[in-house]
């Protein structure tokens, strides 16, 4: 589909709009949505999601999947996050932190949450990334034939899932 | 019922509204793509529970599938429901105050969206509003949330606080005198967005314009709002001196009778060519030309939206008698307009 605007070039973002009582759809080319004023970002949440997250993917989306790792939380794959446009629920940011770390940081930069925290929050995602280091750790034993070094991991690791020995 | 926007508000003569949403997402529910409409349905039930027991406001549900066409519109042409959540009515709900200023989207983007609406330049006001109903909430239904990623969203641009803010400004006389391109370029590289409230992004229908914060990892709500605040007066004072010199041209002054008659008189009116007329003469009433007070001409913008005239007036108005409707109802409230 061509950009309504300007008519030349591939239009990737679509943006819904109310006009004269009716719901309708404006499909821009990124420099017209720029120029228009509806810049790389949205003129409320949700006015363009699908095309707005592929676009903050260029060079993730292209690497090859080598295993369909998927969330535990909602059975996604990086891939379908990717097109759709849309993590699966709030595990895939841990799940998949690595893959999502530079998009996220050319959206927002290298910062961390200021602000309002949610009275409730609970440690799961923590104790995950605890528990994936972890593992690394013990592999990089094992690996290195530090046997008495893995056992004490292993044990620890057992512990934080609430496994007994 | 009255509603929020024919109230009177702080800096009403170019700021027409102010509105605080939140994001938030039930932690034990996976996000909205990835919901069924029984799903969805469920989150609705959950959450309104909790709104009717703890709050002292009388909240009412509405599931979107049961409303007409024209009355879903009319909800976004109030600003209370965005585009996108009357695109697809199915699985999808919405809470509200009776006076509309307080109302939850329920499975748009996120699972829930907290907004306060209220009239003029009330940035901090909107924001204790929303923030109450998020602390409720997330006491009794926990929210995600991450340490160092703030609350978690489906789209990872809105991380963080997940807290956008806005303000309607009505901006004619910035606009007339060519003035949007350069305030638009300088908002931007101070973390806003300035876009079109209505219609196309450079000439937006009435000169209203939105303008909001982009940046939602790495600032509080306060520091967010105050910046946003901040620059909202600023470019409320910049159309105030645009006004003035606006008002010492005889070629404005004969557009600001012209567009006066038109409001008075005009017996068939598109809602186009009502609000390029009100933007217009908006700037001869904050003048002293013509006596009317600003929180019932603020309150037509809302009013005199095609699918709300249609909503009150009855489904199968077809669009010249809704223009003539408009017309009607503009010129009760002009009539006795004087200089």
């Amino acid at each position: 589909m061509l950009c309504q605007n300007c008519g030349r070039n591939e239009a990737t973002t679509h943006i819904k709009r109310i006009v004269d009582g009716e719901s309708s759809e404006l499909h821009l080319c990124s420099g017209c949505a720029q120029h228009l004023g509806y810049a790389g970002m949205f003129s409320g949440f949700g006015s363009n999601i699908g095309t707005l997250l592929s676009r903050f993917f260029p060079e993730t989306a292209m690497l090859p999947e080598t295993e369909e790792e998927r969330c535990p939380g909602c059975g996604a794959t990086f891939d379908e996050i990717v097109r759709s446009g849309a993590m699966g629920c709030a595990e895939c940011y841990d799940v998949f932190y690595d893959r999502l770390k530079p998009s996220l940081s050319r959206i927002h930069g290298r910062a961390t949450h200021v602000g309002k925290t949610s009275a409730t929050r609970d440690d799961r995602m923590e104790r995950r990334a605890e528990l994936r280091r972890l593992e690394e750790e013990r592999n990089a034993a094992v690996q290195a034939e530090e046997y008495e070094k893995a056992a004490v991991l292993r044990d620890r690791i057992r512990e934080l899932r609430g496994e007994t020995k | 019922m009255t509603k929020w926007y024919m109230l009177s508000g702080k800096e009403n003569d170019v700021a027409v509204s102010s509105k605080v949403s939140l994001a938030r997402n039930l932690r034990d529910h996976v996000f909205t793509n990835r919901l069924s409409t029984e799903e969805k349905d469920q989150i609705a039930d959950e959450v309104s529970a909790v709104i009717f027991e703890q709050l002292p406001e009388k909240f009412v549900l509405t599931h979107m599938n049961t409303l007409s066409r024209y009355a879903a519109i009319s909800l976004a042409e109030r600003d209370l429901v965005s585009p996108e959540f009357v695109s697809v009515q199915e699985g999808r709900s919405f809470l509200t105050t009776p006076d509309e200023s307080l109302s939850l989207m329920i499975c748009e983007e996120d699972h829930v969206k907290i907004q306060a609406l209220l009239p003029g330049l009330e940035l901090t006001r909107s924001y204790e509003l929303a923030d109450r109903l998020d602390t409720i909430l997330d006491e009794a239904l926990g929210f995600s949330f991450d340490n160092k990623l703030g609350y978690l969203t489906q789209c990872p641009t809105n991380i963080g606080t997940a807290m956008r803010g806005s303000v309607v400004l009505q901006l004619p006389a910035m606009r007339i005198l060519g003035r949007i391109r350069h305030l638009s370029n300088t908002v931007s590289r101070l973390g806003l967005v300035l876009t079109g409230a209505y219609g196309e992004g450079d000439s937006p229908i009435g000169s209203l314009y939105l303008l909001s914060n982009q940046v939602t990892l790495g600032i509080s709500e306060e520091a967010a709002l105050g910046n946003l605040d901040s620059i909202a007066l600023s470019i409320i004072e910049q159309e105030r001196e645009a006004r003035k010199e606006l008002m010492e041209n005889l070629q404005f002054q004969d557009m600001l009778w012209r567009s006066c008659g038109t409001l008075k008189s005009a017996r068939v009116m598109s809602f186009q060519e009502f609000m390029e007329a009100l933007s217009v003469v908006k700037i001869g009433i904050a003048a002293g030309e013509f006596d009317l007070p600003m929180n019932t001409v603020n309150e037509l913008i809302f009013a005199m939206q095609p699918a709300t005239l249609n909503t009150e007036a009855g489904e199968d108005l077809s669009r010249q008698e809704r223009d003539a409707l408009r017309a009607e109802k503009v010129r009760a409230v002009f009539a006795d307009v004087q200089q």
